[in-house]
């Protein structure tokens, strides 16, 4: 006994002599385990999260995002204004800066990252499918160079939601010169000013980045990041658990539990900017009728899929997006969970209860929907409680994807992550007429509400906030009638790591730099 | 050595009995499937979900809520379908094209065999997940998977017989007496082919279930609900830190029918094998 006092008594005194030893230090590998590789990091041309958590490591915007917050600050550019008219959108460039490559950061760069996407004319516009013309650039018909450092966008209509657009990856400004050598290769060799500079990339396995000495602002803290896919959850969990990664991505919530419980390891968590939900195909004659769509929303308990499945990282979702972003129709009163209402609306409508409703289960689980095979077991349950037989339909990403887009399901299970948080994002991106065009649509749901569409269009020429808020709150009225989706759950984000890591941050989107993260040796 | 021996011999042969109690065991539970299951293996209750073996749930319960006791029991009867099912689809076509190789012989023998080499070229699992992949996931095609994978196992079997009876002085007696190739091929050639068969087809059924578990396994056999083994075992996997028995009971009840089907197919080959008896 008396040796234990002793010893404990030294271990006491020593304590902090071990902590000083360990205190925070700068360098170090960063090793962030996550579910598969990407696809591009150019990210004009990407659109899979993993593309994206890589590449805004190293490449910049004009503007962006607070680290933890959706308020848009400078980044490239250091300041901007929006004439009168608000049609032209200058912007005053930051200087000094550099590429990864030594070339220096101007108004050309900027001029050829954007003109590129949006000029059909331009060199670089063959090197590359760019998919976000379509939808938050489309309006950007124009870029002007001012001076050295000075440039002017120009859209063809008032377009509100473009800061918050720019803000996102989706214009990143990119070395010309690098452009110019790796033509469509410029995925695989991304240059621009970032953090964090290109090192190596073995495709399916890992994604290496080193620390960029001559960045203009806070240098990285750490030597070198390497992305490692890991597929499996459960080994992800392992990697975690033994050390063998710094962070693991999208751990499903039993395993964030087993996280939380563990000594060396830690979770942040975040109300997210996302909404998980099944779209309803109402181009099929069978799902035309508005209260076949109530019907399914009213025989799915949302509150008990949280509280299994999302292991109470959600919350139930009545409207196309979240409370976090302005113009939440709170007033809106969610369909109660009810089957035999369901049952008596399915009977209203004249719904034949002997079809068997195709419902679509995602491969691939997103924070949006943690187990969507499940979900869908569970939702299959619970139609089958209203009468209204279902199919579990199951195929890869890819397919389904483009399967979804084409209209080809009844019942589809999907989400988004809106990235930028407007609400224009989630209202026109995923519910107007206009992107409810096969093959293609990103409203899945095909649905075609001329009212909706026109204030989503309205909401978009209009710079006042309170007007637009007026225009959307309208607008998940009539969403909420119609019901085109039954949206489930907007989920809690979280970032599980290892609690050798210190100021890992989280932003609402789950996109950050790393910049400020420093692990301890 | 009549029937009845046959069976004493069986009896006797502690593999061949341990075996067949193990088939019958399951094979009961199968039939009464929906007797003795205490909870409806589908219906989900969310709110019990993962929990362990309690005196309500023997097995404990899966990420939904089910009772994995009652899941397993309508396993029983999916697994040994497939068992069957996709034996007898290797098992009618491979016979027929083995005997037809191994009597005719020549050009026939070449083609058919030629066909059954390629076959056999492609390791099994992976030919069973292409034919899968390519005729849409589900336990139908499953068994058919499963089941084209192994007719050239059968077909070389049955040739192998054939060309040694061929040879055996009844059979060319026959043809000398001017039977039929039919009335040879159906009435002397084949019966004595059924032995090896019989033994082959039991291991095999073994080999069924254990590869269309390994289908439903990957995502690509029996579809969600179905209480399929394999499927149960992969969801179970992600569990296997906080809950190990969502794959530990439909792991184990994998285990027990294939090592039944074995350990009967052993005892079978020994009692059968007249070249093992007599020792």
């Amino acid at each position: 006994m008396r040796k234990f006092i002793i010893l404990l008594a030294v271990t006491v005194c020593l304590a902090p002599l071990a902590v000083l030893a360990a205190g925070p230090s700068q360098g170090g590998t960063l090793i962030w385990g996550r579910g598969g590789d990407s696809v591009s990091l150019d990210l004009a041309q990407a659109t899979d999260g993993e593309s994206i958590k890589a590449g805004v490591q190293m490449l910049e915007n004009l503007v962006i995002f607070e680290k933890d917050s959706m308020n848009v600050v400078p980044q490239l550019a250091e300041s901007w204004t929006v004439s009168d008219d608000g049609l032209t959108w200058t912007f005053k460039l930051r200087k000094g800066v550099r590429f990864h490559d030594g070339e220096p950061f101007n108004a050309k760069a900027v001029y050829d990252s954007f003109a590129r996407v949006i000029d059909p004319n331009h060199p670089f516009h063959s090197y590359g499918k760019w998919v976000y013309l379509s939808l938050s650039l489309g309006p950007v018909k124009q870029i002007k160079v001012v001076d050295d450092y000075t440039v002017a966008l120009v859209t063809e209509k008032p377009y509100a939601p473009l800061l918050n657009n720019l803000a996102l990856w989706l214009c990143p400004i990119l070395s010309p010169k690098a452009m110019a050598e790796y033509k469509d290769q410029i995925g695989q060799h991304p240059v621009g000013t970032g953090p964090f500079k290109f090192s190596k990339w073995v495709k399916d396995d890992r994604i290496i980045m080193e620390c960029n000495p001559d960045y203009w602002g806070d240098k990285a803290k750490v030597d070198q990041i390497i992305l490692k896919s890991i597929p499996e959850s459960s080994a992800r969990l392992m990697a975690l658990q033994s050390g063998a990664v710094d962070i693991a991505d999208d751990l499903d919530p039993d395993s964030i539990r087993l996280v939380e419980a563990n000594d060396q390891l830690t979770v942040i968590k975040q109300p997210s900017v996302n909404v998980g939900y099944l779209a309803i195909n109402t181009d099929k004659p069978w799902l035309k009728d508005a209260r076949v769509r109530q019907a399914i929303a009213h025989a799915i308990d949302k509150e008990t899929l949280i509280a299994s499945i999302f292991q109470g990282m959600a919350i139930p979702a009545k409207n196309p997006f979240p409370p976090s972003i302005w113009s939440y129709n709170d007033g809106i009163k969610p369909y109660a969970y009810d089957p035999a209402k369901a049952k008596k609306l399915f009977e209203d409508a004249g719904f034949d209860f002997s079809r068997e409703l195709e419902l679509w289960a995602m491969p691939v689980s997103r924070a949006y929907m943690p187990e969507p095979v499940k979900t869908a077991e569970l939702i299959q349950a619970y139609l089958a409680a209203a009468g209204v037989k279902s199919k579990i339909v199951r195929m890869d990403w890819g397919t389904y994807l483009k399967k979804t887009s084409n209209g080809e399901h009844d019942l589809c299970m999907l989400g988004w992550l809106g990235g930028n948080a407007d609400p224009d994002n989630f209202l026109y991106g995923l519910l107007s007429a206009d992107t409810a065009k096969t093959p293609g649509a990103a409203n899945v749901a095909l649905w075609k509400n001329a009212e909706f569409t026109d204030l989503c269009l309205q909401a978009q020429r209009t710079f006042d906030k309170t007007e637009r808020t007026k225009l959307y709150l309208k607008a998940q009225e009539i969403f909420h009638q119609e019901q085109p989706w039954v949206p489930l759950a907007h989920s809690t984000i979280v970032r599980c790591y290892n609690k050798r890591l210190h100021d890992v941050p989280l932003r609402p989107n789950g996109l950050n730099s790393f910049q400020m993260v420093s692990k301890d040796k | 050595m009549s029937r009845w021996e046959g069976l004493q011999d069986l009896m006797r042969n502690w593999s061949a009995a341990a075996g067949m109690a193990i088939i019958a065991a399951i094979l009961v539970v199968a039939l009464a499937g929906p007797l003795l299951t205490p909870h409806d293996p589908l219906v989900p209750a969310p709110l019990d979900r993962l929990q362990g073996p309690s005196s309500a749930h023997p097995f404990g319960t899966d990420s939904l809520g089910r009772d994995i006791l009652s899941r397993v029991i309508g396993g029983a009867r999916i697994s040994i379908l497939i068992g069957v099912i996709s034996v007898t689809i290797s098992l009618l076509p491979g016979t027929l094209l083995g005997l037809l190789a191994g009597y005719f012989g020549r050009w026939i023998d070449s083609l058919i065999m030629r066909c059954m080499d390629m076959l056999l070229a492609f390791p099994a699992i992976l030919l069973a997940i292409f034919i899968t992949a390519v005729l849409e996931p589900n336990l139908t095609n499953t068994m058919i998977a499963v089941g084209i994978v192994y007719i050239p196992h059968y077909a070389r079997i049955v040739r192998a017989s054939v060309l040694s009876l061929k040879q055996q002085l009844f059979v060319q007696a026959v043809g000398h007496l001017g039977g039929s190739h039919t009335r040879i091929l159906w009435r002397h050639v084949l019966p004595n082919c059924i032995p090896p068969i019989i033994v082959y087809a039991t291991l095999g059924m073994g080999t069924a279930v254990l590869q269309a578990a390994a289908l439903g396994f990957l995502g690509l056999g029996a579809q969600p609900p179905s209480p399929e083994w394999g499927a149960m075992l992969s969801e179970g996997r992600q569990y296997i830190q906080i809950a190990p028995h969502v794959a530990a009971f439909p792991g184990a009840a994998i285990l027990l029918l294939v090592l039944g089907f074995n350990l009967f197919g052993d005892g079978l080959r020994d009692v059968l094998d007249p070249s093992l008896r007599s020792q």
